[in-house]
């Protein structure tokens, strides 16, 4: 932004022109749009968990229980909660590699035409909706998702993380976690390859005069120039894959049950796809509240996410400028 | 002495050309020979494998081949340039390895999405809408008329609501430039992470849950433009921030008003990033089904009227029609589909296209 402000110095001033205050102040109402929508959420949506954490109690939060007919009904997310996160994880361990690696590939190895192409196809793949992707993993990539999950618990189903004991390789959270991956690489790999192209070419020609090998000019130039934004754009990813509730909708299989690391094993948990799948045969107010309550803790999670990415990625600006 | 002596080429005649010699780029062959049975080898053992067994290529590629691509670029690289090349040819096939994987997933969606929607695609399937239409019904009788109208309708009334105030939280950034920048700014970038669900909870709530509205076009349109505002903002400020100051500075000392050197200099100035602003703001919404599952429910009728009843979209038609077990519903699914891709495919080339302009003038 310019150091030198001249617009400014009227804003407070009673000098300034009548049509000017009356601009002013609306931009500045409506600026602050943002902030109203926020506080509207959290206000809105935190009134209605407080019934639902009275009636529940903490147990809504700890508890595995979704007993819609029971007296009196109980509910328990922890199997969502802990599920969104398995899933995010899951979806990181996948796409970050292949992230790197793609951004690697269009800033440093290919030659400027394709990696203009490459760019405009990363960035259709992050415009693909997501009820497209979901429709696309449900006929194109399950069966064939099925099988790899066979084979590696064929290979590797020794380790307790992909055993799978009922056979039943359908809507596990491996599933879930590839969909998620495959949703989170273009925005990873955009804000990756920003931030590389960003490092300064004399480090990288000093690097290469040096007689450094491509790996470690990686290694110990471009990497740690970039590490902040880089893991910046990794939480923006993660936010997304948190949140994300259509394409994880046709693809896992929702149980309360927490289902801790078998992610080989048919069922696992997503607070946004629990909100959606259940909110058709929501029965009476209470229920509707419930699902509410879950959205409430689905977004101060993601707020959170998003806040220290952003925060992550302003500090790396400023310490470069 | 009657020889002269012989002076340089390039002071007497036309300077020929110089072509630089790139000493370093120079490859012995024996390079040239590694990287081509590093490349051939792996390829040839796989091809055979494929002939002869029955193993699904998905499988041979990523279990087989890439492990055996890996081994020949590090053992062609410790043959060439010794063990510091190892790490080097990996990291060149592993990043090939990822776009290769990124273009076949893309190519995948891009190719089954036209390939099977296009089965759908006929005129009454694009001016019909659903009534009478049940998942078994043959493809020739119903449509997607009514997903489009609800798309049309529900995106345009979003855009009526969200672009006004994008553009106003820019404008304050950038031509206000009050005390409350920073968190002006804050905000806006907390809410793009608003997940969509939430939106719609969050419109549920407000709207519908008292009252005020019904499951409707523009219950949904209230959501979008939850989702699309943030969007519209940022990619708003980055525009108005390119305007020279020249202009704001100049139209001042003329006179202006701050409104009218905002909304005669500054705006018009930035009028094709604008609209960008606005399509990307478009793009990032119309294929949104979770909020307009809470917010706008389904309707196999044209609705037009945006508050009367509920409406379908595009992506609730999709999301209807996916899982269902009649074949000829799942092909109006991915008829749907090609439609929405369509639209983000329209968008995202007008968008390309005036931002290149704009870079390039």
């Amino acid at each position: 932004m310019a150091t030198d402000t001249p617009m400014r110095d009227l804003s407070g001033s009673k000098k300034a022109h009548r049509g000017d205050r009356i601009f002013n102040r609306t931009i500045t109402g409506a600026a602050f749009t943002s902030l109203l929508v926020l506080a509207g959420i959290t206000i809105f949506l935190g009134a209605q968990t407080i019934p639902v954490l009275q009636d529940q109690g903490l147990s809504f939060l700890t508890t595995t229980v979704w007993d819609t007919t029971g007296v009196p009904p109980e509910y328990g997310i922890a199997g969502m909660l802990y599920g969104s996160l398995l899933l995010a994880v899951i979806a990181l361990v996948i796409a970050v590699p292949v992230s790197l690696f793609l951004a690697v590939f269009m800033v440093f190895m290919a030659p400027a035409k394709l990696s203009k192409i490459l760019t405009n196809l990363i960035d259709l793949m992050a415009a693909i909706p997501s009820v497209i992707i979901g429709l696309w993993a449900f006929y194109v990539l399950v069966p064939p998702a099925e099988e790899w999950q066979q084979l590696l618990n064929h290979y590797l189903g020794w380790i307790p993380l992909f055993a799978n004991d009922s056979g039943n390789f359908s809507g596990t959270p491996f599933m879930a976690g590839l969909v998620l991956a495959i949703m989170m690489i273009p925005i990873v790999t955009s804000i990756t390859a920003e931030v590389l192209k960003r490092t300064p070419p004399e480090l990288i020609n000093a690097a290469e005069s040096l007689g450094c090998s491509m790996w470690t000019m990686l290694r110990y130039v471009a990497l740690p120039f970039g590490r902040g934004g880089i893991v910046g754009g990794i939480m923006l990813g993660l936010g997304r894959a948190l949140g994300e509730t259509i394409a994880v909708f046709f693809v896992l299989k929702i149980v309360f049950d927490i289902n801790f690391f078998n992610i080989l094993e048919s069922g696992g948990g997503s607070v946004a796809t629990l909100i959606v799948s259940k909110f058709g045969e929501t029965n009476g107010e209470f229920e509707v509240q419930v699902l509410l309550a879950a959205g409430f803790f689905l977004f101060l999670g993601t707020l959170f996410v998003n806040a220290l990415a952003n925060l992550i990625v302003r500090r790396t600006e400023r310490l470069r400028s | 002495m009657t020889t002269v002596m012989e002076r340089p080429e390039s002071l007497n005649g036309p300077a020929i050309e110089q072509v630089p010699q790139r000493p370093w780029s120079k490859r012995p062959a024996k390079f040239w020979i590694a990287t081509a049975i590093a490349v051939v080898v792996p390829i040839a053992v796989v091809g055979l494998i494929y002939s002869a067994d029955v193993t699904p290529p998905a499988i041979l590629l990523t279990v087989i081949y890439f492990p055996l691509q890996l081994l020949a670029a590090g053992l062609a690289a410790l043959v060439t340039k010794g063990k510091h090349g190892i790490l080097d040819s990996c990291i060149i096939v592993l990043a090939i390895g990822a776009t290769a994987l990124s273009a076949i997933v893309l190519g995948s969606m891009l190719f089954t999405i036209i390939a099977r929607g296009i089965e759908a695609f006929r005129p009454s399937f694009i001016f019909q809408n659903s009534v009478y239409i049940s998942p078994s019904t043959p493809l020739d009788y119903g449509g997607i008329g009514h997903a489009i109208i609800g798309t049309f309708l529900i995106v345009g009334i979003a855009a009526i609501i969200s672009v006004p105030l994008g553009i106003a939280t820019a404008v304050y950034v950038t031509e206000v430039r009050g005390r409350a920048v920073p968190y002006v700014r804050f905000f806006v970038q907390a809410m793009s992470g608003v997940p969509s669900v939430v939106a719609g909870l969050f419109v549920l709530t407000v709207f519908i849950l008292t009252g005020v509205l019904r499951q409707s076009a523009l219950a949904g349109a209230i959501a979008y433009a939850i989702l699309m505002l943030p969007t519209v903002a940022r990619t708003a400020e980055e525009v108005l921030r390119l305007v020279p100051e020249e202009l704001r500075t100049g139209a001042l000392a003329l006179g202006s008003t701050r409104a009218r050197v905002v909304s005669k200099v500054v705006i018009p100035a930035a009028k094709t990033g604008i609209i960008t602003a606005v399509l990307l703001g478009v793009a990032r919404v119309v294929g949104e089904t979770a909020p307009l599952l809470l917010t706008a429910l389904k309707n196999d009728q044209t609705v037009v009227n945006p508050i009367s009843d509920p409406i379908s979209a595009l992506p609730t038609f999709i999301f209807d029609n996916v899982a269902q077990p009649y074949p000829d519903a799942v092909t109006r699914a991915w008829g749907a589909a090609l439609a929405l891709m369509i639209l983000v495919a329209i968008l995202f080339t007008v968008t390309r296209y005036l931002g290149g302009r704009k870079r390039s003038a």
